[in-house]
């Protein structure tokens, strides 16, 4: 038997695009790294109140910043992302709370689903500039990452629940006490320690922590599956 | 003869750490990559005002992860960094106008000299949290770096003329018009194309938009090249 694997938490919240590219990096190290992913739904609007930070977007030059790094990362980290067309309604009017919701709710019942689940989510608004707001958008999530109507209606109902919402307040109240000021934060767990690395654009920093050999943001194993 | 060089411009201030870790990146890297490195020294407090921001350490969970983050990159970057003993006083207070200024006159004179000049303020401030606000402070740097005693102080003289003010005024306009809102920034000049990448954790990035071949080890495996590492080791 091999050195048990690490732990690495990774709070994200789909309304965060580098929440997306930073997920898509550690799902395909998941397999080649020795480490134990685990995604943990979080709300970035609650963060960002409780840390007293601002959306970058609210900054002109970050707004600016973000549309071009975002055309650059879909190609180096071959991820097809892009910016919704009315950014400013889509992110900061109206948000994430019932998706993060449902994907918390995914995560209590069916965890195995959370990863498609979460990506088919990020590819409706971060994609195809489609709605995660409405009830019928969420279960279209669902169904297209493999759940049945039945199941996914049953969880969007328990979305609404004191349950999965104080889990989401939970999890994002773990995600404040390891410091976050934003999203994606990933947490690794090594010899003890546990470090906190802010952003996408640090996975090289966290092979280091790790002790693992970083390959870019897209790994040849993933290639040779394909 | 080879192809032409792509010209990096490296906009940074001495107030900043991360600039200083970008900065020793490149240097090293301006040998083995076919780049031509512009050391632009620029004024950050005049970025922050004209792009609305606010210094990151203004929010108690951004100063806490800056710190951790310095300690971790101490390391992996392998450059003698650390904070400050009284951070808000050194960074948010007193500030790097002087500093900058005489990095804008040594660029405009002895340009050869900007690079070990820069890194000299740098290891004052950020390494071994000494003053670089006071003229004696700005010459102890210089002359470290390995200027003479007078031409250290002909170029702090004229760090105070208007050319010399209104040059930093103008590197730091034209970091705003490439598009910034803190330091440092990389630019890079690429197929008639201009890529502006924030930050000293995008490195990796620019190799990719530089179109440095990137196998499977990665476009950039480490911050610190493989023929730097042997250099330290003999």
């Amino acid at each position: 038997m091999g050195p048990v694997p690490r732990t690495l938490e990774l709070f994200y919240d789909v309304l965060s695009p580098y929440s997306w590219l930073g997920f898509e990096i550690l799902c395909r190290y998941q397999n080649i790294w020795n480490i134990n992913l685990q995604l943990r739904p979080s709300f970035i609007g609650g963060i960002m109140k409780d840390s007293g930070n601002k959306a970058p977007a609210l900054i002109p030059r970050k707004a600016q910043y973000m549309a071009n790094d975002i055309k650059v990362l879909r190609q180096h980290v071959q991820v097809p992302i892009q910016f919704p067309k009315d950014f400013f309604s889509v992110i900061l009017e109206k948000g994430s709370l019932s998706a993060m919701r449902f994907l918390t709710a995914v995560n209590l019942e069916h965890p195995e689903m959370l990863e498609n689940v979460s990506r088919e989510l990020w590819m409706r608004i971060w994609s195809r500039d489609e709605d995660i707001t409405q009830p019928q958008s969420i279960l279209a999530a669902a169904e297209k990452a493999g759940m049945s109507a039945e199941q996914a209606q049953g969880l969007l109902e328990k979305s609404s629940t004191s349950k999965v919402k104080n889990q989401l307040k939970e999890t994002t109240d773990a995600a404040c006490r390891y410091g976050a000021f934003g999203l994606p934060i990933t947490v690794a767990h090594v010899d003890g320690q546990t470090h906190m690395v802010f952003g996408s654009d640090r996975m090289e920093l966290l092979a280091y922590l790790l002790g693992e050999k970083w390959m870019g943001p897209v790994p040849p194993a993933v290639n040779a599956r394909l």
